[in-house]
């Protein structure tokens, strides 16, 4: 990309990720290659099931039977992870690369206090003292902003709001300073002003710790907001590939043009909203060729019988269509929301 | 938890159960007191006589036992029957009272170890699953398919007599209901973000189960172990009466009702006239599981979580 002068953190590189069911192979992950550079944000979008939090499980290697990580490689600062033994997975999850799940509601567990939840990691990846945990986890607690971090720390999870909990996540994610963040729609649980806040928080949190997050969403609104580059993922593959500003005022491909125009406008005048015709295809029987042609406006013979490449467009610009040259011609049209 | 008191306490049923295993407890610790032993082997019951035929109560010890105890320089700190003798002269009243310490041994002793084991294979089996899931639950099965009381009986056999063989042979064969139902709860369990969280901060598999899964998932364990203290006491007393349980002589009430076998029919013409020999240790047995049974129907409504909202 065009970011050489930039530290290159995490490299993926033809990632396939199958679930072997009693169906069939689900190809769930089919070749996807991004990079993600220190200090930076990548943002992923795409429809439900479309294999965003896969990838994010793959990279962690959290899946368990019946997903297996079949091919590719994950090279974070400079080694492979698929090649570690779990022994060295575990000191690397958490500690390096760390997660945000989507649902606060079931991701803090019930039982146990926030407080006791964020020092776990503490105590495990820097072997301090429960007391000592238990003080940095009340710092935390204040750095995420939540009020009265000293008697929120002794409570449940049931005791806290659903921005509070997700606050709490955030704190036990950042907890060990992980170089990788990877949230997986952190802020699809909660309301808009909610989300605003965790977003604002999120994004200064990373930029003190100098860190690097994926962003896994499906709502571009949150993309526009907090993502450097953007990979526009459909049926287990990157559809389109490209910085912000590329993607949200010359998308290529028909699928990330959809998504855009699919965006309510107050400023035009609109009688229906826009929208994608069709369903994500069922993973166990893709259609030949493009994934997305039945449901592409601008489908051809072509779309349907080969599978087009990711091509290289400009630098820093990848597109996985046939049909380029007609979409240009629609964006040209300004149907678009811009930035 | 503190509710979980307060509920065990307010409801009727369970307050009975709760006082009669207060009573229990009592006996237990002032056994000494109560009936202090004659011998130098507390559980070894006292006889007061050495006739076959039991005894009505306030029997008083035969004169030749007395002049045992003479000769051997003991002071005799009682020497009347107050619920009659067992066959053979065993004094009923002691072996109730120190019977007792043996019926709290075998069933919080029994329990407490089948349920750890059958909560470690429970849990191991779930949370890894695979073919270790597989083989865990295929041992369990084998052992599953054994009927429990002659299963029970056999290895005691096996063992010889004793109490401690008749736990280890109820141990043996009292874990896999607990691993079931463990297993049951964590396959549900690992499923919840929270599991996943956990493994994504780089906890480790072990402190998984141990912090996050068994504390969600171990309540209904809770309660089964509970009802279980009673039937193991019985299925220890059914060991005992069938004769391969505890030792003769040995303050146990399986083998009191053991010894009451030959005359619960009494004699021709007085159905009732050795009633003591079977009522006192059968009332003692059956309100011992009861105390356990209605604590544990109280815990189970208390934990239940399709009736915890509503309680």
């Amino acid at each position: 990309m065009i970011k050489d002068n930039k530290k290159l953190l995490l490299e993926v590189k033809n990632l396939k990720t199958y679930f072997f069911t009693e169906d069939g192979i689900v190809k769930a992950v089919d070749g996807v290659d991004f990079e993600v550079y220190k200090g930076e944000t990548l943002g992923v979008v795409g429809e439900s099931a479309c294999g965003k939090s896969v990838t994010a499980f793959s990279i962690m290697r959290l899946l368990d039977y019946p997903g297996k990580t079949v091919s590719g490689e994950v090279i974070f600062k400079g080694e492979n992870l698929l090649k570690k033994t779990e022994d060295e997975m575990r000191r690397i999850r958490g500690k390096e690369i760390a997660m945000i799940f989507q649902e606060p509601m079931t991701a803090l567990n019930p039982v146990l206090t926030v407080g006791f939840q964020i020092s776990e990691a503490l105590m495990m990846h820097f072997k301090i003292s429960k007391k000592e945990a238990l003080k940095k986890s009340i710092e935390l607690l204040k750095k995420v902003e939540i009020p009265i971090p000293e008697q929120r720390v002794n409570e449940y999870p049931h005791q806290l709001s659903g921005g509070m909990r997700q606050r709490a996540m955030i704190a036990m994610a950042m907890s060990c300073d992980p170089t990788l963040l990877i949230a997986d729609e952190p802020t699809t649980a909660l309301d808009v002003t909610i989300q605003a806040q965790i977003l604002d928080l999120m994004k200064s949190l990373l930029r003190e710790f100098n860190g690097s997050l994926i962003m896994i969403t499906h709502d571009l609104g949150v993309i526009a907001e907090i993502a450097d580059s953007i990979a526009v993922m459909y049926a287990g593959k990157i559809v389109e590939y490209a910085d912000k500003r590329t993607i949200f005022y010359t998308p290529l491909h028909p699928y990330t043009f959809g998504l855009l125009t699919s965006i309510p406008r107050l400023d035009v005048e609109m009688k229906r909203l826009n929208v994608i015709p069709g369903i994500v295809p069922n993973p166990l029987h893709f259609p030949t060729g493009c994934k997305f042609n039945p449901r592409c406006r601008f489908a051809t013979n072509k779309c349907r019988e080969e599978e087009p490449p990711l091509i290289k467009v400009e630098e820093g610009h990848l597109v996985r269509c046939w049909n380029i040259d007609k979409v240009v011609k629609e964006v040209k049209k300004g149907l678009l929301v811009g930035v | 938890m503190n509710r979980t008191l307060r509920k065990l306490f307010s409801n009727a049923s369970s307050l009975v159960g709760i006082v009669l295993l207060f009573v229990f407890i009592i006996i237990a610790i002032l056994a000494p007191v109560i009936a202090p032993p004659l011998s130098e082997d507390p559980y070894q019951i006292p006889r007061m006589s050495w006739d076959v035929n039991p005894q009505p109560p306030g029997f008083s010890m035969s004169d030749n036992i007395r002049d045992i105890y003479d000769y051997m320089g003991k002071d005799l700190k009682w020497d009347i029957s107050i619920c009659g003798t067992a066959e053979g002269g065993y004094d009923i009243f002691y072996g109730l009272i120190w019977g007792t310490r043996t019926a709290f041994r075998i069933g919080l002793i029994t329990v407490a170890i089948a349920a750890f084991i059958g909560v470690f294979i429970g849990s191991i089996s779930a949370y890894f699953g695979g073919w270790i899931d597989e083989i865990l639950m295929r041992i369990t099965d084998i052992f599953l398919s054994f009927p429990f009381l002659v299963a029970a009986m056999v290895l005691t056999t096996i063992l010889g007599r004793g109490l401690d063989k008749v736990m280890i042979a109820l141990i043996t064969f009292g874990w896999m209901g607990y691993a079931r139902l463990i297993r049951g709860s964590i396959l549900s369990a690992k499923e919840e973000t929270y599991v996943m969280a956990a493994k994504a901060l780089g906890v480790k598999d072990i402190k998984i189960i141990w912090k996050h899964l068994l504390p969600n998932t171990i309540f209904p364990v809770m309660v089964q172990a509970t009802m279980n203290i009673g039937s193991m006491v019985i299925t220890a007393a059914a060991l005992s009466f069938l004769g391969v349980g505890a030792p003769v002589g040995y303050a146990d009430w399986g083998q009191m009702v053991s010894f009451a076998r030959n005359w619960i029919i009494g004699s021709p013409g007085n159905a009732g006239q050795y009633w003591f020999t079977v009522f006192y240790p059968g009332i003692f047995i059956v309100l011992f599981v009861l105390a356990w049974n209605l604590i544990g129907d109280t815990l189970r409504d208390i934990l239940d979580p399709r009736l915890r909202g509503e309680l």
